[in-house]
């Protein structure tokens, strides 16, 4: 879990349960808005990590 | 039961009570307001959260005024209230720079404190009957 991968995983994992809870009243609702927001950070993590991936810097 | 009492408007003084407890303990506010299911939440991911920032050798920044990126994020760390406290009596979160984790640390602590805040506010939404 101290991997890069595995903290983004746990980081993500984290601040989408935390949103789900704030933003979303119901149980269903919790669950489709966190399990969303969840692949949309791991997702947008790791597709940011390829774009960066040619740059020389 | 518990959308009644969530539903009740308070005082300003019980309001501002319900955030100082809120902001103490991740969830109380929560708890206190009847939000039970919310509230266990917090209380448990919130902290796991922070302790996790300390595992992966984090830092606790120090107010210092002379450097104000490092003023904000011990602004951010003390945001986690008790857990926080509880830290930094135990002399934790001296943070390790060289540790490969050492700014995955940093964001957890940093994002713990700040996703507490907003709690907080949620908190002071549902004690002002917005929620």
């Amino acid at each position: 879990m101290t991997s890069h991968l595995g903290a983004m995983i746990l980081f993500a994992l984290f601040v989408s349960i935390v949103f789900a809870a704030l933003m979303r009243d119901e149980p269903r609702e919790q669950w489709r808005f966190g399990l969303r927001l969840f692949g949309g950070l791991v997702g947008g993590g790791i597709l940011a990590g390829w774009l960066l991936y040619p740059l020389p810097f | 039961m518990a959308v009644a009492a969530a539903d009740q408007i308070r005082s300003p003084a019980t309001t501002y009570l319900i955030c100082a407890a809120a902001w103490a303990l991740p969830g109380a506010g929560h708890l206190w307001l009847g939000r039970r299911r919310k509230g266990f939440i917090f209380l448990i991911t919130l902290p796991l959260m922070f302790a996790c920032g300390l595992w992966l050798e984090g830092r606790l920044f120090p107010f210092e005024p002379s450097q104000p990126l490092v003023a904000l994020a011990a602004f951010a760390d003390i945001g986690m209230g008790i857990p926080y406290l509880v830290a930094k009596a135990m002399n934790q979160g001296a943070g390790r720079a060289i540790a490969a984790t050492f700014e995955y640390g940093n964001a957890f602590l940093i994002v713990a404190g700040l996703l507490n805040m907003l709690v907080v506010l949620d908190a002071f939404d549902v004690a002002q009957g917005r929620k």
